[in-house]
This record gives C-alpha cells, structure tokens and sequence, in this order.
C-alpha cells in the first residue's frame, strides 16, 4: 500500500545526492539546528581571532613614521597555529575532493604549523600591558589602532591604580561593556578568550571519546560472543568511575592541566558510544550488504569502517553532539569549584568569582553563565535537529 | 450493482508535488462477485481499494473527480444508495467495518500484538452492533472464528497474535472483517507474504465464505494464477488507469492490451513455452550433457543447528535444527533450484554453503577442496570464487556507497585490475552485461528502482568473476516482468560464463523455467532431488506433491 504510494513517483526524477548531504540539507530546514550552528561559528571565529579581537597591545601603530605591530610580536605558538588550522580548513572547504583528503590537509597543516611555530615563534616572556597606553599617553605615537576591546585578559590595569570589581559601563574613563573581575580584568575580554577552552574541550574530550567508544562498540557489535561480553563487563567498569571524583583526585595529585582534563573526561565517557556502537552493529551485521561484504571477502578494516560505520553513524553523532555539552559542563563545574586553571580564564571560574566575594556581582553571574548556557544549548539544539532528520518515524509525522 | 465506481480520479500529494494514483477509473462489483484488480506495484490499485473505503489520509489525498456508489443495507434491511465521496465522515465511519471491510497483505503486522485476538475481534463488533451484548459479542467473535475453521476456536480466542502462524493471523483477520456480515470484503494482496500451500487454504476459505454469505469481494493482486483461481471478472491497472476489463478467461487468454500482454508472457510458465520451442535445440547442441563431470559443490550430511538458551545461566536446552542433514552435490555448469516454504532451512543452507553462517557437522566441498573449517583467511582465495545474490534488492546494497565503490572495491582486495581507471572499466562492462545504463556508476543505490538495484547485486557477485552463484530468492521482491528481465539475463550470464547457480526460491513456476535439477526443502531435510522435469511432472514424496498441488497456475482456467 504504502509501497505503491512511493513508487509511483518515477526513480529517475529522484535527485542524484548522496545520503549525507540529504541529512544535512535536512537538518539545516530545521530552525533550532540553523540558530545553534550560528551560535556554535561565531563562538569558532571568536575564539580563532581572540588575540585580535580582545587584546592591549595595539593592531597597529606608527612611532615617528615608523609603523609597527605589537599584536603581531605577542602571538604565541598556541595563537599562530590556531590561525593557520583555521585558514585551511576554510581553504579546505571550498576545494571538492573526497572528506579524506581534506581531513588529510588539515591534519597536516596542524602537524606543521605546530612545530614550525613552536620552534620559531618565541614571545617576550615579560610582557607589559600598561606601556602602550603610557606611551600613547605621552604623545610617543603619530596615530595607533587598538583592537576593539583594547585590554587583553590578564591585563590587570596596574597603570589606573587599585582596580577591582567594577559593574559594566561604571568607570567614565575606561570603556568595559560586561564590566570587571576582582583583579581588574576586563570580563569581555575573559569571556572571548575563554571560549577557546570551551570549544577545545567539547571537541577534544568527545573526540577521544568517540575514538575509544568506535572501535570498542563496534568491535563487540562485530564479534558478538565472548567479545561482546568481555567489552560490556569493561563498559561498566568504566560506568561506574565518577568522572568529576576522578578529575578531583587528579588535580589533587599531578596538577592543573586542561589537556589532563580533556583526557580523563574524554576516557570516563565513551562507555556511551560504546553502547551505541555496539547495538547499531549487532543490527547491521545480518544486513544483506554486510553480508555481501564478507562473501566478497573484504578485510575486517573495509567491513567495519567502510560499510557498517557509515550507516550506523546516526545515533553516534546525535549522541556526541549531547556529549560536547556536558564535556563544556564538566570542564565548568571543575573551574566553578577552583580546580580549573589557574591563570588562564575559563567561564566557570568567572561564575566563580560571582559569588566569592561578600557581595553578589550579578555581571560576572549572568554573562559567563549566559555563555556557557547557550553553548550547551546550542549543541543540544544542532544534536536534537541532527536527531530528528535521521529518525525516519520522527519523520512520517513532520 | 453493489458498487459502482465511476470515473475515480485520487491524487496524492507527496513533497510539493502531486502523483495522480488514479486517473480516471471504473468499475462495478456484483453482489456475490469477485472482481479482481490487477497491476504491478505502483500501479495504483491499492489506491484505487484505499479511495473505496475512504481510508486514505485527508492532508496528502483528493478526488478532483468521480463517485463511489455503495448499495448501503441500513439495520433495518432498506437499502440505499450512497456516494463513498460525498458523505459525512461519520457515516462513512459506520459504513466502514460494517458494510465494508479490508483485510491486509501484512498478517504480521495488522493485529494488534498487546490485545488477544478474541478481544480485537469483540471490540470491533462492539463498535458497530453498540447493541449487542458482552456475552453475545464473545459468541459471536467465537463463531467468527470457527468460520474461518482455526481449529479450538474457544481457546484460541484467549491467544495473543504472537502465538499464531502466518496462516492462522491471516484468518483472524478476515474473521475480523467478517464478524459484522459486510456487504463488500476488500482483499488487498491478503496471500501474497504467505506459503503456497497457506495460500491455497486461504484462497479456499475466501471462496466458501463468499458462497456462504454471499458478499462481493474485491480482490487486489498482482498473481495471475491467484486471479485464475478467484474471479470471474478482472480489470489490469496500469498507471493509474484501467487498461483493459473483462472475463478473466478471455483476458487470460487473448489478451487486447499490449500491456496485459507482456505481462502474461513474463509469467515464469510462458517464458518457459518460449524458451522450450526456440532455445532448447541450440543449448543442446552447445553443451552436451555433463552429469559425469565432477560436481563443483558437494554437501555431505550437512546440519546447522541453532541453540536454544534458556534461565539465568544460559544453558542450552535444546536446538533448532535448521538443517538437519543435506546431502547434496552441484554439478559444473548447471542451475539446482532449492525450493522450500518459508522456514524450511533454505536460506540458511545457501549462507552455510558459502559460509556466511558456521555448519555445525558435515562438510562442503567446493571443486574438491574441504571448505567447512578454513579461517576466514583461507577462506579468502574461495570468497573470489563463490558469489551470493541476496533476496531484498533495497537491503543489498550498501546505501552509503556509490555503485562504483561497491563494485571496484572487491576487486581491489582480490587484486584483479591493476589501477582504478581499468577497475572501473571491467566495472562498466559488468554494468553493460546487466544492462544498466553507463552513467550508473556514480549513483547511490537510492537513486535506482528495485529492478535495477537487483541488477546491481548480480553485477557486484560477477565482478570477482565467479565460478558459483547463491541466488537467494533473488526476484521474489520483484513485478513479474522485472521478474522475467531478472532471470534472463541470469540464464545469458550462466551460458556466457559457464556459471553454477544454487537458486533458493518458493516460486514454482521460476523453478521450471530455470532449473536443471530441483531439490524440496522441508523441516530442515531434502525430501526429493532428481531433474526438474521429472520433480515436477512426476513427484515421489508426499510433501512435494501437496507443494506442487497449491500452486495456482493459469491453466486451471482454461
């Protein structure tokens, strides 16, 4: 019945697209899905131009006919190879080969910007915020062009004395449109570069996830039997480890590290995917194509990757889109209680210091807060969108 | 006239655009009568059933033009004449179920699993007789029961779909239909998931509950020699349009329409006629009978059991034998059919022959060599020699690959080819010799109708060049004449390439067309195996002989 009603529509009039494209065209008619893709890019461009957008050092200046870029001077490795991953992943976007060998581009400019930075690019050590403004002050320069938010995040503004806390838009001579921290800081300025480390650790911690949750779902989806079992009795082991308990005790032992804590939140969560994997693949392994794959004598490599992951990808990726969230949330709630990092700012130790000194500072509550919020809420939405495209019941009723 | 059906027109709106199912049909169905529409898939005649009923969703669906006239038997035994088109839902709603009922091709799936068929049946005569009583609801659905002959009708009563057989599913269903007496049954393909020899009971039954009560029938189908055994009248759907109406006889055997014509020539049994009078001399001539040659495959006491856990500690308690016991041996060059009703062990043994499936005792040798317990490494050298063409031509492909990925892919592995420009080459011409047309090779298998995707399947197991093919039921999913395209160019291919085929299928008729030698399949065993010619003219076993006997065939007409 249903069978007549689809084919009724001649084959040949079906567009030549490939599945993936379908469910991306698929997920962007959806609106929550286009909103928290938007929120999600600008989040992407900030965090790439950081040290462009929020920074004391000017962009550009002349200094008795003489231009300069302090901007420029102050870059760190960190800075230079973000940038340079950036720009070939867009470059990368407009150039039609296969997915593997744009990943193969990116993976490589990675790999040689970061060593070429790393050797060759090496910043002052002492740097000194206040000694442009003082210089401009004096009437050293001919004309400077300062970035728009013209105080970098661990600028404590020593040079206007004993600054502090400070609520947006307070002080008439100085401009901070989200106001200060308790050191001085400007909190925009914070609020940018810390989405570096917001979106680092969504997708580096789920990325190891995915990886580790991959093959040892899939491995026991595959084999079944012995395997499944085992792989499962390890599922649960590692259900059981409370992440945030096991994040304490190692800050507690080794130290502060963001990377430490992308790693460990990354191998306490793939015990999910795992699970998905795992039943997606005992799904598809009787499929009749798997099963042609296997008469057709492919390696378990082709079988695996090439033929059953494709197809069983949909609840994977619905799945981490949920999971870049909460590694957001798990990174957040670490620096709310001061386990974070130290210096470098993070949006939870901003909502921290909300509420540390006696009074309540309502502007280091609510944009810290409001960030990480639409963060989350922005994965959620694109992983809900992401959900509904490829469920085909969900679907029937739209 | 207890329905008249003129000048229906339904379009269906799908995605923006608008499919005209129906255009422009007419009909009339007798009291007592059978009329029967036939038509391959799409061709509108579930539609045509859905716009009588009025069962079509309202958003997607519209009749721009037409009327349904229903002879409708008030309670009160007046009768009116009414336009299905024009009334009020509400009586439409009491028309429907009452008056008219539907039965479906799904048995699995049109009962409701969480009710006991029993309360599915009261509760649809509650809803129609609110007068009616529980005691006299629950006789009456008893009755129902016996009258379709489910044996221990008072306990079946209490049974929840999920302990019913196919079979058995179907008949609650039409009990279902029947229990309110209606004037019209709409039998919507009610045999086509079900065994022959199932089908000829219910085909049977349908018959003796029309004779008894006297109701019309209309009876959708794609079977010729289901409509030979049916009706009297028959109309042939193309498209959305009737092409051709008449007696069942006469159209059967002088049909007008040249459609109607080619269908019937692509049924198995004409094909067959042809080929007997053109082909038979000339293949004779070329290859002269090779029984003494060794047999490519020989199974010896083959079984695959599959153990059947039980409690908390998983012990097996016992086995379902689903091949228990094949002897059999293939011989170079020839087609064996492995015919067997749904269940049987069929499908299993073809996967254990290529081991896709671990054989629990016996061995199987191909071209000598003892197979049963390489490891998938030595296994790889014979995967390039034994290919398997899989039944669902929408599940046998994988819908992430492009048909040339899925082509040149195997025969990078096995090393035939030295770059990808001569892999997609030979892929081309694999492509040319199941017609499919050249630009095919960079679609996704969506882009393709089931007959082509079938296609692709038999181009993907003849890249590795094979020597021996399972084809597992490979044109069952398939309208008959993609049907007979399907099976031509694998009988071509197997004269081309001196292929061996194991052809797994319940259809009779593809049997006799295509097999050199037949095996039947029952519970696991092989119960005849001798030359297709002599199988089916002159069965020995009892079991093949009740198979052969239930199925319809088109020369009972005439």
């Amino acid at each position: 019945m249903t069978e007549s009603l689809a084919t009724t529509k001649p084959a040949s009039l079906a567009p030549r697209r490939s599945y993936s494209a379908q469910v991306l065209r698929e997920v962007f008619l959806r609106w929550g899905a286009r909103v928290g893709l938007a929120w999600i890019l600008v989040l992407v461009g900030v965090s790439v131009f950081a040290p462009f957008i929020a920074t004391s050092h000017p962009l550009l200046l002349s200094e008795g006919g003489r231009l300069s870029s302090p901007v420029l001077r102050h870059l760190t490795p960190a800075d230079v190879t973000i940038l340079a991953v950036f720009l070939a992943a867009v470059a990368v976007l407009f150039w039609r080969v296969a997915f593997r060998k744009r990943l193969a581009v990116v993976l490589g400019v990675l790999a040689l910007s970061a060593t070429l930075s790393y050797s060759l690019i090496t910043p002052p050590s002492l740097v000194i915020f206040e000694q442009y403004r003082e210089a401009e002050a004096a009437g050293q320069y001919d004309w400077v062009w300062r970035a728009p938010i013209p105080y970098s995040p661990k600028d404590y503004l020593r040079d206007f004395g004993d600054t502090g806390l400070e609520a947006p838009l307070e002080s008439a001579e100085r401009r901070h449109w989200l106001g200060t921290e308790e050191n001085g800081a400007d909190v925009l300025s914070r609020m940018i570069h810390a989405s570096r480390i917001a979106l680092a650790i969504g997708f580096i911690a789920t990325g190891i996830a995915l990886g580790i949750g991959v093959i040892i779902g899939g491995l026991m989806g595959y084999f079944s039997g012995i395997v499944d079992i085992i792989g499962m009795r390890l599922v649960e082991i590692f259900e059981a480890i409370p992440t945030l308990f096991l994040l304490l005790t190692f800050v507690a032992f080794f130290g502060r590290s963001l990377y430490m804590m992308m790693i460990i939140i990354g191998i306490t969560s793939w015990s999910g995917y795992a699970r998905y994997v795992r039943a997606e693949f005992l799904k598809l392994r009787q499929q009749d194509y798997v099963q042609a794959a296997i008469a057709c004598g492919l390696p378990l490599r082709s079988i695996l990757f090439r033929h059953m992951l494709p197809n069983g990808a949909a609840p994977i990726l619905v799945a981490a889109s949920f999971g870049v969230a909460s590694a957001i949330l798990a990174e957040a709630t670490l620096s709310f209680l001061g386990l974070g990092l130290v210096d470098d700012p993070s949006w939870g130790q901003m909502l921290n210091q909300a509420v540390q000194s006696s009074t309540f500072n309502w502007w280091m509550a609510a944009f810290p807060g409001g960030a990480i919020f639409l963060t989350v809420f922005a994965y959620n939405l694109v992983g809900e969108s992401l959900r509904d495209a490829l469920d085909p019941h969900l679907k029937k009723n739209a | 006239m207890l329905l008249e059906v003129k000048n229906l027109q339904t379009h269906l709106r799908a995605g923006g655009e608008t499919v005209k199912a129906v255009d422009d049909v007419s009909f009339h169905i007798e009291r007592g009568e059978t009329f029967c529409l036939v038509g391959e898939s799409g061709s509108g005649k579930s539609v045509s059933a859905l716009s009588v009923i009025q069962l079509l969703p309202r958003d997607i669906s519209s009749h721009p033009g037409g009327e349904i006239w229903f002879e409708d038997r008030q309670p009160d035994g007046r009768i009116e004449r009414v336009d299905m088109l024009r009334l009020s839902e509400e009586r439409r709603r009491q028309i429907r179920g009452s008056r008219i009922s539907m039965i479906f091709q799904e048995p699995m799936t049109s009962l409701n699993p969480v009710f006991t068929v029993g309360d599915q049946i009261v509760e649809a005569l509650r809803l129609h007789r609110p007068e009616m009583g529980d005691a006299e609801a629950r006789e009456r659905a008893v009755a129902a029961l016996a009258q379709v002959q489910i044996p221990k009708p008072e306990e079946r009563f209490h049974e929840f779909p999920h302990r019913l057989s196919g079979g058995q599913r179907q008949r609650v269903m039409i009990a279902m239909a029947m229990a309110c007496e209606p004037d019209l049954l709409i039998a919507d393909e009610p045999t086509t998931a079900l065994d022959v020899t199932v089908q000829a009971e219910i085909l049977r039954l349908m018959r003796e509950l029309q004779e008894k009560n006297g109701m019309g029938i209309l009876f959708i189908t794609h079977d010729f020699g289901v409509v030979a055994q049916m009706a009297r009248r028959l109309a042939v759907m193309q498209l959305g349009k009737i092409v051709e109406t008449g007696e069942v006889k006469k159209v059967l055997t002088e049909p007008q329409h040249p459609y109607t014509r080619q269908l019937i020539d692509a049924l198995p049994e004409n094909l067959r006629k042809r080929r007997a009078s053109t082909v038979i001399e000339s293949v004779a001539a070329v290859h002269p009978p090779r029984i003494a040659e060794a047999p490519l495959v020989e199974l010896n006491d083959v079984r695959i059991h599959f153990p059947v856990r039980k409690g908390l500690m998983r012990r097996v308690v016992d086995h379902v034998r689903a091949v228990d016991g094949v002897t059999l041996s293939i011989p170079q060059g020839q087609v064996l059919a492995l015919v067997g009703e749904s269940g049987c062990g069929k499908t299993t043994l073809g996967r254990g022959i290529l081991r896709l499936q671990d054989i629990t005792s016996g061995s199987v040798r191909f071209e000598g060599e003892d197979i049963t317990t390489l490891s998938p490494r030595e296994m790889r050298p014979f995967r390039r020699r034994m290919q398997i063409i899989f039944q669902d031509p929408a599940s046998s492909l994988n819908p992430r690959m492009t048909v040339a990925g899925a082509l040149t892919e195997p025969m990078a592995v096995h090393g035939i080819g030295e770059s990808l420009e001569e892999r997609l080459h030979l892929a081309q011409q694999v492509l040319d010799q199941v017609q499919l047309p050249a630009d095919s090779l960079w679609r996704y298998p969506h882009e393709f109708s089931g007959g082509q995707r079938q296609r692709i399947g038999i181009a993907r197991a003849l890249v590795l060049n094979p020597s021996f093919i399972v084809c597992d039921e490979v044109t069952s999913a398939l309208d008959v004449s993609v049907q007979a395209e399907i099976l031509q160019i694998l009988l071509a291919l197997k004269a081309e390439r001196g292929l061996t085929l194991l052809f797994i299928t319940h259809n009779i008729g593809v049997v006799e067309y295509l097999a050199d030698t037949m095996a039947v399949m029952y519970q696991g065993r092989v119960v005849e195996y001798g030359p297709t010619e002599q199988v089916s003219n002159r069965p020995r076993d009892d079991y093949t002989r009740k198979l052969l006997a239930a199925v319809p065939r088109l020369d009972l007409v005439a």
